[in-house]
């Protein structure tokens, strides 16, 4: 039974629907961020642009910001052979999309549970579709240039939220910057990126302040 | 909280096992369309089939997945590129050790994937669930200046910076775009991303027909943006 699963996987049409129950979940992960506050398939710079939409109303730079690079990711999967999930789903998909919909007030998909997932899955299948299709009909001819200058800036983008954070944490109390550079250079030494310790630390120490 | 544990469960399970299947077809690329990403391909192979290296590498990425969760809500990439791939392959290694039967084989990642998917998303999710109020609020207080700061100078300036690095055509398009999406979307990355498409396309294949098709595609965009947003009227306010 297993072997017959293995095979049906590995056929082009299997494609689409793995991109498809992918996106489903990255969807509804979105989902659950919007209505519960957590579970948003992202890290937490990209998160915070759809925050800033879903407390100010303008979209536009998240929305911006990840259709660019679904857009370079859908052109190159299929030239390499390996769909970034990164770029195309998790950033494309999970954030670009539902931001738009909110952005032009369609809000159902991303608040009901079991639309969110039949939303993503459609949008999924359908990028699937399109790779698979470019594939067969234009083996050369579309190029996506630039996608790795566009990874590069978005990776060292990603680097400076930790300093960021520190910087916050001093100017909102001091036990929070404490707590955020003590648990930076914690993280630091345990080879962590620091990110997560300056928060954590700011939490910790900061709370018992508030 | 039941209602954040059986969603989870079902977003995990379907993610998981999508993700696993998706990143054992990676080794039959490019023949084979797969997917995951390039460093998710070389960190799996960097394991070279040993259980424990793909359990120890996924959990170091679970506690970051766990700290940013715990402070913001998101998971990270890496729950998806990380954790789910190289777990699913260790759990499987460890009942059998021939990469070419566990790790290369869809079917088999696909069941182990819905497995680690659905425990680890479950598990994020729950945590940060328990986090008491006033550490969020903490959390939040520290997050939000931290991440305007970041969309609002630091990132548009790491982007513009990246397409001036890239060369000239990628430069010029990159800030011309750049500087117009400061104007009418408020944010210049978007911009910048999309003068960094043009402009190395235009660098490594001249001004070809898909070239063509990329600049319409985006001169129409910004139109389309800048009216819906009302920014004809800003421009004629000027006069």
């Amino acid at each position: 039974m297993r072997d017959r699963l293995k095979d049906f996987l590995m056929r082009p049409l299997a494609f689409p629907l793995l991109v498809g129950l992918a996106s489903a979940a990255i969807f509804a992960g979105t989902h659950m961020y919007v209505v519960h506050g957590t579970g948003a398939f992202n890290d937490i710079f990209v998160v915070q642009m759809l925050d800033q939409g879903l407390s100010t109303g303008d979209f536009a730079a998240a929305s911006g910001f990840a259709a660019g690079f679904l857009l370079a990711r859908i052109l190159e999967g299929p030239l390499v052979g390996i769909l970034d999930i990164g770029g195309s789903l998790q950033t494309g998909v999970g954030i670009g999309i539902p931001a738009l919909m909110l952005a032009s007030g369609l809000t159902a998909p991303i608040h009901n549970f079991p639309l969110a997932l039949l939303t993503g899955l459609i949008i999924g299948i359908a990028i699937g579709a399109l790779i698979i299709g470019i594939r067969k009909f234009m083996p050369q001819g579309v190029i996506a240039s630039g996608s790795d200058i566009m990874m590069g800036a978005g990776n060292s983008a990603g680097r400076f939220l930790g300093p960021l954070i520190l910087i916050a944490a001093i100017q909102f109390s001091i036990p929070a910057g404490v707590g955020a550079f003590i648990g930076a250079a914690l993280f630091y030494f345990w080879k962590k990126p620091i990110t997560g310790g300056a928060i954590l630390g700011a939490m910790i120490l900061g709370s018992f302040f508030v | 909280m039941i209602i954040i544990l059986l969603k989870s469960l079902i977003i995990g399970a379907i993610g998981g096992a999508a993700i696993a299947a998706g990143a054992a077809r990676m080794f039959y690329a490019p023949e084979t369309q797969g997917m995951g990403a390039f460093r998710t391909l070389g960190e799996l192979n960097a394991c070279k089939g040993d259980p424990i290296s793909h359990l120890s590498f996924g959990l170091g990425f679970l506690f970051n997945a766990a700290a940013s969760a715990v402070g913001s809500g998101a998971i990270t990439q890496d729950v998806f590129h990380r954790i789910v791939p190289n777990w699913a392959a260790g759990v499987l290694l460890f009942k059998n050790k021939r990469v070419e039967e566990t790790l290369y084989n869809p079917g088999k990642m696909a069941l182990a994937g819905a497995a680690v998917g659905a425990v680890v998303v479950t598990f994020l999710n729950t945590v940060s669930a328990l986090v008491p109020a006033s550490a969020a609020e903490v959390a939040g207080n520290v997050l939000g200046p931290a991440s305007s700061m970041m969309i609002n100078p630091v990132m548009p300036i790491i982007f513009i910076l990246a397409a001036l690095d890239a060369g000239r055509y990628t430069g010029v398009a990159g800030v011309i775009l750049g500087g117009l999406a400061q104007m009418i979307m408020g944010n210049a990355v978007p911009g910048t991303i999309l003068g960094i498409l043009i402009g190395k396309s235009i660098e490594e294949q001249g001004y070809t027909k898909s070239t063509w098709v990329m600049i319409s595609i985006v001169a129409l965009l910004f139109i389309l943006i800048a009216y819906f947003r009302g920014f004809h009227n800003t421009i004629l306010a000027l006069f």
